[in-house]
């Protein structure tokens, strides 16, 4: 049993439910322990635009509190991943900032000592737990299903940065949607998108960027569309019908997270892995061919 | 290219001014030195298409030293943060980057935020997350909190009040 100390962020557990609820459904059956820590705060990512420091700062804290803890991180979302990885690169880097941040940490009885392994979905399943495993634990291959994959910008990129797979042409979620028995197909808009990043202050322009993503999928014929991080389902998922409205087509694109697509593969009941709190029609999702 | 100290915007107001044109210099000379405009940046944008924001254009205008329209232009807030333009710039310039350094120039400065980035910034002063826990609403449009699926509590800070008093010294004073 590896263990991690599981950072959730914010968007995730306060409203992307079936993400979490599938991480911790499947995580106990592939021997990782995922360790609840109290007093994390949001990464700081989200903030980037109005202050950087405070990005750094709050990435800082919550690094600290895991190292604390003793185990490597594991965090889920895309966007808190890159976050605490350039987060862990410039203290590393830069003496000035280091000692800034680790002056402000002091009034929490926090401190940033050293890098930690900070960990996401895609590199813990495919590098740490390992395809064999996977494809040992399969009750119901996924066979015939065609799928889109989407890895989210923030996952991929900047890979001077450091990150779990290759910015121009990432194959891990492939080689896991391969080991359940599935058929991942690459398309022209893999590395488009979602959008999500404006969604705030441009949310039109943002949803239309999650449209066209959507349509070309769509027009591709995919059985399902899988993503791994938060912001992005939102858009994909939470926000398709919306979406829809304003590309001005009718969007029927079943939007699922990696590990709800494992989780069915190891034959796990869909409630259990949050399937009812998709919002796009996953009941389309066949198992044993069409 | 490193400019983290450039967008460090978090010291006291004071001097802000002097401070702000310092880290334009050295990132306006950083730039100048490497950029050749080959628009490989603007020829992946995300955001060029649809909100035509131009990143070779940017970096061009700050190698002309035209800070104020740059900051004060709504341009600079259509990035999308996808990266990849910093990813693929032959020269390292990173596009994404000198945005984020305007953007954080532009609230130092007092220009009024857009969108919902006050109400998360406020949140996390106040909770320590962008949002509290969600009512969502699932498949069969019944209405789902967080508590009612078996959940851990969320994770926040312990004592918020120390947090507090951290990060308002490091949030812009009007907010």
């Amino acid at each position: 049993m590896k263990k991690y100390v599981f950072y959730p962020g914010c968007v995730m557990p306060t409203e992307q439910y079936a993400y979490e609820l599938s991480i911790r459904e499947i995580m106990p059956i592939l021997d990782i322990e995922l360790i609840d820590v109290k007093g994390f705060s949001c990464c700081g990512e989200p903030m980037k635009s109005v202050n950087q420091l405070m990005t750094i700062y709050l990435s800082a804290r919550n690094i600290s509190i895991a190292e604390k803890k003793g185990y490597d991180i594991f965090v889920p979302c895309p966007m808190c991943h890159l976050s605490l990885s350039e987060c862990q690169n410039v203290l590393e880097n830069n003496s000035d900032i280091n000692k800034r941040i680790n002056e402000m940490l002091s009034s929490e009885n926090l401190s940033y000592n050293k890098p930690i392994n900070i960990v996401n979905t895609v590199d813990l399943i495919h590098d740490i737990i390992g395809l064999e495993k996977i494809k040992n634990l399969v009750k119901n291959p996924l066979n015939n299903l065609k799928v889109a994959t989407h890895y989210g910008c923030h996952l991929i990129r900047p890979s001077e940065i450091g990150r779990p797979v290759d910015s121009e042409n990432p194959q891990k979620m492939e080689n896991i949607l391969k080991a359940i028995g599935a058929e991942p197909l690459d398309y022209p808009e893999k590395l488009d998108c979602c959008g999500s990043m404006i969604n705030t202050n441009l949310p039109e322009s943002a949803l239309t960027k999650t449209g066209q993503k959507l349509v070309a999928v769509q027009d591709q014929n995919f059985d399902v569309f899988v993503d791994i991080c938060p912001w992005c389902h939102r858009m994909f998922d939470s926000k398709q019908k919306k979406a829809g409205e304003i590309v001005a087509t009718k969007l029927e694109v079943p939007v699922v997270y990696l590990t709800q697509l494992l989780g069915l593969s190891f034959g796990i009941d869909r409630n259990k892995l949050g399937f009812n709190l998709n919002l796009s029609p996953v009941e389309k999702i066949k198992l044993g061919g069409k | 290219m490193s400019i983290i100290d450039l967008t460090s915007m978090g010291e006291p107001q004071k001097d802000i001014k002097n401070e702000i044109n310092t880290r334009l210099k050295k990132l306006q000379g950083e730039i100048s030195e490497f950029c050749y405009q080959c628009a490989k940046c603007t020829s992946g944008c995300e955001a060029h298409k649809l909100l035509e924001l131009e990143p070779h254009k940017i970096v061009a205008l700050l190698k002309r030293g035209l800070i104020d329209e740059l900051v004060n232009s709504d341009v600079i807030w259509t990035c999308m943060s996808c990266f990849k333009c910093r990813e693929r710039c032959p020269q390292k310039v990173a596009p994404v980057e000198i945005l984020f350094a305007l953007k954080n120039i532009a609230v130092a400065s007092g220009k009024p935020i857009p969108g919902k980035y006050s109400a998360m910034l406020q949140s996390i002063l106040s909770i320590g997350l962008i949002q509290d826990a969600q009512t969502v609403s699932n498949h069969n449009n019944q209405t789902i909190k967080r508590n009612d699926l078996d959940l851990p509590d969320l994770s926040k800070p312990v004592d918020g009040n120390k947090f507090q008093l951290v990060l308002s010294k490091l949030a812009i004073e009007k907010i």
